[in-house]
Protein backbone atom coordinates (compact mmCIF):
# COMPACT_ATOMS: atom_id res chain seq x y z
CA UNK A 1 0.00 0.00 0.00
CA UNK A 2 2.93 2.25 0.18
CA UNK A 3 5.41 3.90 -2.02
CA UNK A 4 8.18 3.85 -1.92
CA UNK A 5 10.37 5.51 0.83
CA UNK A 6 14.10 5.73 0.95
CA UNK A 7 15.48 3.03 3.67
CA UNK A 8 16.10 5.61 6.54
CA UNK A 9 16.22 5.08 10.23
CA UNK A 10 15.40 8.67 11.66
CA UNK A 11 17.42 10.01 14.12
CA UNK A 12 15.68 13.10 15.79
CA UNK A 13 11.80 13.10 16.71
CA UNK A 14 9.22 14.32 14.18
CA UNK A 15 6.85 16.92 14.71
CA UNK A 16 3.92 17.10 12.67
CA UNK A 17 4.07 20.65 11.48
CA UNK A 18 0.75 20.66 10.95
CA UNK A 19 -1.97 23.00 12.75
CA UNK A 20 -4.44 22.13 15.29
CA UNK A 21 -7.90 21.56 13.64
CA UNK A 22 -10.36 24.03 15.07
CA UNK A 23 -12.43 21.65 17.42
CA UNK A 24 -9.06 20.69 19.08
CA UNK A 25 -6.88 23.95 18.97
CA UNK A 26 -6.07 24.99 22.81
CA UNK A 27 -3.57 26.89 24.73
CA UNK A 28 -1.91 24.01 27.20
CA UNK A 29 -0.65 24.24 30.18
CA UNK A 30 2.67 24.72 29.75
CA UNK A 31 4.37 23.81 33.17
CA UNK A 32 7.30 21.69 33.64
CA UNK A 33 7.36 18.80 35.86
CA UNK A 34 8.35 20.07 39.57
CA UNK A 35 5.42 23.12 39.35
CA UNK A 36 3.05 20.53 38.46
CA UNK A 37 4.02 18.07 40.90
CA UNK A 38 4.25 20.97 43.68
CA UNK A 39 0.75 21.74 42.39
CA UNK A 40 -0.90 18.35 41.64
CA UNK A 41 -2.73 18.26 45.01
CA UNK A 42 -4.12 22.09 44.38
CA UNK A 43 -5.09 21.17 41.21
CA UNK A 44 -6.59 17.84 42.52
CA UNK A 45 -8.87 19.36 45.11
CA UNK A 46 -9.76 22.34 42.99
CA UNK A 47 -10.52 20.31 39.59
CA UNK A 48 -12.18 17.21 40.98
CA UNK A 49 -15.64 17.22 38.99
CA UNK A 50 -13.58 18.61 35.68
CA UNK A 51 -11.15 15.74 36.27
CA UNK A 52 -13.76 12.62 37.14
CA UNK A 53 -15.55 13.50 33.97
CA UNK A 54 -13.02 13.38 31.86
CA UNK A 55 -11.68 10.00 33.72
CA UNK A 56 -15.51 8.78 32.98
CA UNK A 57 -15.58 9.79 29.68
CA UNK A 58 -12.35 8.42 28.41
CA UNK A 59 -13.49 5.54 30.36
CA UNK A 60 -16.62 5.55 27.96
CA UNK A 61 -14.05 5.50 25.25
CA UNK A 62 -10.23 5.69 24.65
CA UNK A 63 -10.66 7.44 21.27
CA UNK A 64 -9.31 10.97 21.38
CA UNK A 65 -11.54 12.38 19.49
CA UNK A 66 -14.21 11.66 21.85
CA UNK A 67 -13.23 13.69 25.06
CA UNK A 68 -12.02 16.71 23.36
CA UNK A 69 -14.63 18.80 25.73
CA UNK A 70 -13.91 17.45 28.67
CA UNK A 71 -10.43 17.55 27.99
CA UNK A 72 -10.71 21.22 27.28
CA UNK A 73 -12.23 21.69 30.96
CA UNK A 74 -9.70 19.53 32.69
CA UNK A 75 -6.85 22.38 31.01
CA UNK A 76 -9.14 25.12 31.60
CA UNK A 77 -8.96 24.57 35.43
CA UNK A 78 -5.72 23.86 35.70
CA UNK A 79 -4.60 27.17 33.75
CA UNK A 80 -6.88 28.85 35.99
CA UNK A 81 -5.34 27.08 39.39
CA UNK A 82 -1.86 27.88 38.00
CA UNK A 83 -3.13 31.64 37.42
CA UNK A 84 -4.86 32.16 41.19
CA UNK A 85 -1.35 30.49 42.55
CA UNK A 86 0.57 32.73 40.83
CA UNK A 87 -1.41 35.63 42.32
CA UNK A 88 -1.35 34.44 45.64
CA UNK A 89 1.59 32.24 46.72
CA UNK A 90 3.54 32.94 43.90
CA UNK A 91 6.71 33.25 46.47
CA UNK A 92 5.98 30.35 47.92
CA UNK A 93 5.67 27.99 45.25
CA UNK A 94 8.43 28.84 43.45
CA UNK A 95 10.38 28.03 46.85
CA UNK A 96 8.58 24.55 46.90
CA UNK A 97 9.02 23.65 43.37
CA UNK A 98 12.58 25.03 43.13
CA UNK A 99 13.43 22.67 46.05
CA UNK A 100 11.60 19.68 44.52
CA UNK A 101 13.97 20.44 41.39
CA UNK A 102 17.26 20.12 43.56
CA UNK A 103 15.90 17.07 45.77
CA UNK A 104 15.11 14.71 42.42
CA UNK A 105 11.03 15.92 42.95
CA UNK A 106 11.34 13.99 46.68
CA UNK A 107 8.32 15.52 48.62
CA UNK A 108 10.09 14.58 52.04
CA UNK A 109 13.05 16.49 51.31
CA UNK A 110 11.03 19.54 50.86
CA UNK A 111 8.24 19.68 53.94
CA UNK A 112 9.48 23.32 54.91
CA UNK A 113 9.03 25.12 51.63
CA UNK A 114 5.67 22.41 51.19
CA UNK A 115 4.42 24.00 54.59
CA UNK A 116 4.43 27.60 53.97
CA UNK A 117 2.96 26.82 50.64
CA UNK A 118 0.33 24.87 51.82
CA UNK A 119 -0.33 27.35 55.10
CA UNK A 120 -0.55 30.36 52.27
CA UNK A 121 -2.93 27.87 49.77
CA UNK A 122 -5.26 27.48 52.26
CA UNK A 123 -5.52 30.47 53.95
CA UNK A 124 -5.88 32.82 50.44
CA UNK A 125 -7.22 30.03 47.94
CA UNK A 126 -9.20 27.62 50.38
CA UNK A 127 -7.54 24.38 49.06
CA UNK A 128 -5.98 22.35 51.23
CA UNK A 129 -4.35 19.21 50.35
CA UNK A 130 -5.54 15.71 51.52
CA UNK A 131 -3.65 12.07 50.46
CA UNK A 132 -7.38 10.04 50.50
CA UNK A 133 -6.59 6.92 52.25
CA UNK A 134 -3.72 8.27 54.99
CA UNK A 135 -3.43 5.98 58.09
CA UNK A 136 -2.60 7.92 61.38
CA UNK A 137 -1.53 11.39 60.92
CA UNK A 138 -0.87 12.45 56.85
CA UNK A 139 2.50 11.98 56.04
CA UNK A 140 3.35 15.53 54.83
CA UNK A 141 1.93 16.80 58.46
CA UNK A 142 4.27 14.60 60.57
CA UNK A 143 6.97 16.35 62.49
CA UNK A 144 9.25 13.22 63.27
CA UNK A 145 9.75 11.28 60.21
CA UNK A 146 12.42 8.97 59.88
CA UNK A 147 12.39 10.05 56.54
CA UNK A 148 13.40 14.21 55.87
CA UNK B 1 81.82 -41.71 105.88
CA UNK B 2 80.03 -38.52 106.49
CA UNK B 3 76.85 -38.53 105.04
CA UNK B 4 76.26 -37.28 101.26
CA UNK B 5 76.01 -34.17 100.77
CA UNK B 6 72.21 -33.65 99.16
CA UNK B 7 71.42 -30.73 96.92
CA UNK B 8 68.58 -28.64 99.15
CA UNK B 9 66.44 -25.75 97.99
CA UNK B 10 68.16 -22.56 98.86
CA UNK B 11 67.31 -20.45 101.98
CA UNK B 12 63.83 -19.27 102.07
CA UNK B 13 62.70 -21.56 99.58
CA UNK B 14 62.02 -21.28 95.77
CA UNK B 15 59.92 -18.24 94.86
CA UNK B 16 56.35 -19.29 93.26
CA UNK B 17 56.64 -20.28 89.60
CA UNK B 18 54.23 -17.90 87.70
CA UNK B 19 52.40 -20.13 85.28
CA UNK B 20 48.94 -17.54 84.92
CA UNK B 21 48.75 -15.72 82.22
CA UNK B 22 48.35 -12.17 83.58
CA UNK B 23 45.92 -10.06 81.30
CA UNK B 24 43.44 -7.48 83.08
CA UNK B 25 40.24 -7.72 82.47
CA UNK B 26 39.11 -4.78 80.07
CA UNK B 27 35.59 -3.58 78.50
CA UNK B 28 31.97 -4.23 79.68
CA UNK B 29 31.33 -7.80 80.77
CA UNK B 30 29.51 -10.56 78.55
CA UNK B 31 25.90 -10.18 79.43
CA UNK B 32 26.03 -6.40 78.98
CA UNK B 33 27.19 -6.85 75.66
CA UNK B 34 24.98 -9.47 74.81
CA UNK B 35 21.65 -7.18 76.06
CA UNK B 36 23.12 -4.56 74.72
CA UNK B 37 23.90 -5.41 70.79
CA UNK B 38 20.19 -6.96 71.27
CA UNK B 39 18.96 -3.54 72.56
CA UNK B 40 20.66 -2.16 69.85
CA UNK B 41 19.39 -4.83 67.17
CA UNK B 42 15.84 -4.28 68.28
CA UNK B 43 15.68 -0.88 68.06
CA UNK B 44 17.45 -0.66 64.71
CA UNK B 45 14.86 -3.45 63.07
CA UNK B 46 11.63 -1.46 64.74
CA UNK B 47 13.07 1.73 63.18
CA UNK B 48 13.43 -0.07 59.52
CA UNK B 49 10.18 -1.02 60.34
CA UNK B 50 8.78 2.58 61.15
CA UNK B 51 10.86 3.28 58.06
CA UNK B 52 9.37 0.80 55.67
CA UNK B 53 5.04 2.35 56.90
CA UNK B 54 6.91 5.75 56.29
CA UNK B 55 7.90 5.02 52.91
CA UNK B 56 4.53 3.32 51.88
CA UNK B 57 3.19 6.33 52.55
CA UNK B 58 5.67 8.19 50.88
CA UNK B 59 4.76 6.47 48.02
CA UNK B 60 1.05 6.80 48.53
CA UNK B 61 1.66 10.79 48.35
CA UNK B 62 3.35 10.53 45.10
CA UNK B 63 0.95 7.80 43.29
CA UNK B 64 -1.75 10.57 44.18
CA UNK B 65 -0.28 13.52 43.00
CA UNK B 66 0.06 11.74 39.78
CA UNK B 67 -3.69 10.38 39.76
CA UNK B 68 -4.41 13.77 39.74
CA UNK B 69 -2.16 15.15 37.35
CA UNK B 70 -2.96 12.57 34.76
CA UNK B 71 -6.57 14.08 33.81
CA UNK B 72 -4.78 16.87 32.50
CA UNK B 73 -1.63 15.40 30.91
CA UNK B 74 -3.74 12.97 28.95
CA UNK B 75 -6.22 15.72 27.88
CA UNK B 76 -3.28 17.60 26.61
CA UNK B 77 -1.88 14.32 24.86
CA UNK B 78 -5.11 13.25 23.53
CA UNK B 79 -5.61 16.94 21.89
CA UNK B 80 -1.68 16.07 20.24
CA UNK B 81 -2.66 12.60 19.28
CA UNK B 82 -5.85 13.97 17.55
CA UNK B 83 -4.26 16.62 15.55
CA UNK B 84 -1.74 13.99 14.24
CA UNK B 85 -4.75 11.96 13.36
CA UNK B 86 -6.55 14.46 11.47
CA UNK B 87 -3.27 15.62 9.68
CA UNK B 88 -2.54 12.16 8.90
CA UNK B 89 -6.29 11.38 7.40
CA UNK B 90 -5.93 14.46 5.66
CA UNK B 91 -2.62 13.08 3.77
CA UNK B 92 -3.79 9.53 3.34
CA UNK B 93 -7.26 11.20 1.31
CA UNK B 94 -4.57 12.87 -0.66
CA UNK B 95 -2.27 10.11 -1.91
CA UNK B 96 -5.39 8.21 -2.36
CA UNK B 97 -7.58 10.03 -3.77
CA UNK B 98 -7.31 8.12 -7.45
CA UNK B 99 -8.51 4.66 -6.08
CA UNK B 100 -12.04 3.82 -6.21
CA UNK B 101 -13.97 2.66 -3.42
CA UNK B 102 -10.75 3.84 -0.44
CA UNK B 103 -12.21 4.77 2.48
CA UNK B 104 -9.94 7.26 4.75
CA UNK B 105 -8.92 6.09 7.96
CA UNK B 106 -10.78 2.96 7.97
CA UNK B 107 -10.04 0.81 10.71
CA UNK B 108 -8.07 -2.84 9.55
CA UNK B 109 -9.94 -4.37 12.85
CA UNK B 110 -13.55 -5.66 13.07
CA UNK B 111 -14.27 -3.83 15.97
CA UNK B 112 -15.61 -0.14 17.31
CA UNK B 113 -13.06 -0.06 20.05
CA UNK B 114 -10.58 2.99 19.43
CA UNK B 115 -6.81 1.36 18.55
CA UNK B 116 -3.96 3.89 18.98
CA UNK B 117 -1.80 3.75 15.81
CA UNK B 118 0.80 0.74 15.59
CA UNK B 119 2.63 2.95 12.65
CA UNK B 120 3.08 6.44 11.84
CA UNK B 121 3.54 7.82 7.91
CA UNK B 122 5.75 10.52 8.04
CA UNK B 123 5.72 12.66 4.90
Amino acid sequence: MSTYREPTLPTGKFVDPTPAPAESAHPEVGATSAPLKSAAYFIGAHCKEYNEDFMLCKNENADPAHCLKEGRKVTRCAMDLITKLRENCEKEWVAHYQCLEKNNQEYYACRKPERTLNECVFSKIKLEKVIPGASGTPIHLRTDSIYS
Amino acid sequence: MSAPAQELPRPGGFPEIKYKRNIPKVGPSGLTLLVGITALCTFGLYRTGQGNLERRELEREKVWARIHLVPMLQAEADRDTYRREVADKAREAEIMKDVKGWKVGESVYNSDRYQPKTYAVVP
